[in-house]
């Protein structure tokens, strides 16, 4: 049994704003988020910039008790559920909904502020007591379990973490779980709180840190700015959807899977187009029939090119009817909620026809010769897209979705 | 000049990549070593950590990529940390 799917709501917290409505906004305006790093005074630190949450009080969200139990990932999480949830109008009330309802959420990184702390505590303060929710805090699981402890659902639940591509690769498995008809709805996403400072000090070594802001895929990008956040989707089974009359945002239509099998850091063509390839093949899609990808898009020298070469693989002379753009340049490359938040995008091109930019880019590199929708949004009527994430590791997981009929 | 601060250097990059010292030469570039990104990144933060200095990262006005650039670079923030006044106060614990 191969069921349709479809997506019936939608949460997002970012840089950017703080419900997936300020996100699409920011995202469509080109109106980058990236800003200096805050909250590190006296560290010295090499990272200049970065997408961080501001403006947030979690006491706004939690009362302290629950906020006890929450690393900032985890908060993150259950802020983007609520608004997905709400929007879906899904009533875990009725029949055995919360049985039949998955939750699997992607994370990179996992509770590092719980991490950090643990770390200041043990290493700098030299006291060996640790707080006692220490490890319910920081379990890669935790966004996953705390989002099915609100809402009471108690089907298949758990996380994925595959660095930069766990959000696709967590929509990938909520995918097949409606499509098989093992659920019938999934609460699915990615969430990242990694601007910490042992996280910061990791990627400083790494050299892969614009100083300046993220620009992908134009000769002038310095490489990639770390963002952080969470956006959260409800899947559901399209009979089911329609049946209670719910508003359908767009079709799942299918996901693609690869790993590059090649080197720990360094990305590989091929196996970025095999996962595209595999998308579309997944969602019986034709190469002419897509008009925008999101773009993975780090900035970084390295991705951009490889990307490209990726997408003109599978496109060939389509590639250049094609639109591509990286919103990482207004909300910056949040890991593990990377794909999450980029579903933002794709919805909202399909939804309103809109093409978000590839914001803060200059000049055009001879080694990426697409159409990147450079600064400034454009309309376009769009069917079908794709959301690429490519992940350190040689991990690739793409999405297609189609327009709702 | 052959000093210290070459012969250190020279040892990293031996070390970390596994090359024979015998290859190396000042005017190679990690490059002609063929030496990885992800070994090129490993020499740059032992050579910050013997040190204790912070290398330059994609400044034009410094050469990372080849050897003769590396040692350049070392002995000049060598000497402006030990130019560097100490801290008026020291650092709390």
């Amino acid at each position: 049994m191969n069921r349709r799917v479809v997506i019936t709501g939608m949460g997002a917290i970012c840089a950017l704003g703080h419900d997936a409505r300020q996100v699409w906004a920011g995202m469509r305006d080109g109106r980058s988020a990236i800003g200096p790093l805050i909250g590190f005074d006296g560290q010295d630190m090499r990272v200049r910039v970065a997408a961080q949450v501001r403006d947030y009080d979690p006491i706004e969200y939690f009362d302290e008790k629950k906020l006890l139990l929450l690393d900032r990932v985890s908060q993150f999480a259950l802020i983007a559920a609520r608004e997905a949830v709400a929007q879906s109008g899904l009533d875990f009330d009725s029949g055995d909904l919360r049985q039949r309802t998955a939750c699997v959420i992607g994370t990179g990184a996992g509770g590092e502020q719980t991490n950090d702390e643990a770390s200041r505590r043990l290493y700098k303060e030299d006291n060996p007591r640790l707080h006692p929710l220490s490890i319910v805090r920081r379990m890669m699981n935790a966004p996953a379990s705390q989002v099915s402890i609100e809402f009471g659902v108690t089907g298949p639940t758990f996380a994925v973490s595959s660095a930069c591509a766990s959000a696709n690769h967590a929509f990938a498995q909520a995918f097949a779980l409606v499509r098989s008809g093992a659920v019938d709805a999934a609460l699915a996403g990615g969430t990242e709180a990694c601007i910490t400072l042992g996280v910061l000090r990791a990627w400083e070594a790494m050299r892969v840190l614009a100083d300046d802001t993220c620009r992908p895929f134009c000769k002038q990008r310095r490489g990639l700015v770390l963002g952080e956040g969470a956006g959260m989707f409800v899947l559901e089974d399209f009979d089911h959807a329609r049946a209670r009359g719910a508003e359908i945002l767009a079709e799942f239509a299918g996901a693609g899977m690869s790993a590059d099998a090649v080197d720990i850091v360094m990305p590989s063509d091929l196996g970025a187009a095999r996962a595209i390839r595999s998308a579309l093949d997944d969602a019986q899609l034709n190469t002419s029939e897509i008009d925008y990808i999101n773009a993975h898009g780090t900035g970084t020298p390295a991705n951009d090119p490889t990307e490209t070469r990726a997408i003109r693989k599978v496109f060939d002379e389509h590639a250049d009817s094609l639109a591509v753009s990286s919103t990482k340049s207004v909300h910056g490359h949040a890991l593990g909620a990377a794909g999450a938040l980029e579903l933002i995008a794709v919805l909202g091109a399909l939804r309103e026809g809109v093409l978000p930019p590839t914001a803060n880019f200059v000049d055009p590199d001879p080694q990426c010769d697409l159409d990147y929708v450079p600064n400034v949004a454009r309309e376009r009527d769009v069917r079908a897209v794709l959301s690429n994430a490519f992940a350190f590791g040689g991990l690739n997981a793409v999405v297609a979705l189609r327009r709702a009929a | 000049m052959s000093d210290d601060v070459q012969q250190t250097i020279f040892g990293i990059i031996a070390k970390e990549s596994g090359l024979d010292p015998a290859k190396i030469t000042m005017d190679s570039t990690l490059k002609d070593l063929e030496i990885p990104s992800l070994d090129a990144i490993q020499i740059i933060f032992e050579i910050e950590d013997h040190y204790k200095i912070q290398m330059p990262d994609r400044d034009p006005n410094f050469d990372t990529e080849s050897v003769r650039g590396l040692v350049e670079t070392v002995r000049k923030l060598v000497a402006e940390k030990d130019a560097a006044p100490p801290p008026a106060t020291p650092p709390t614990v």
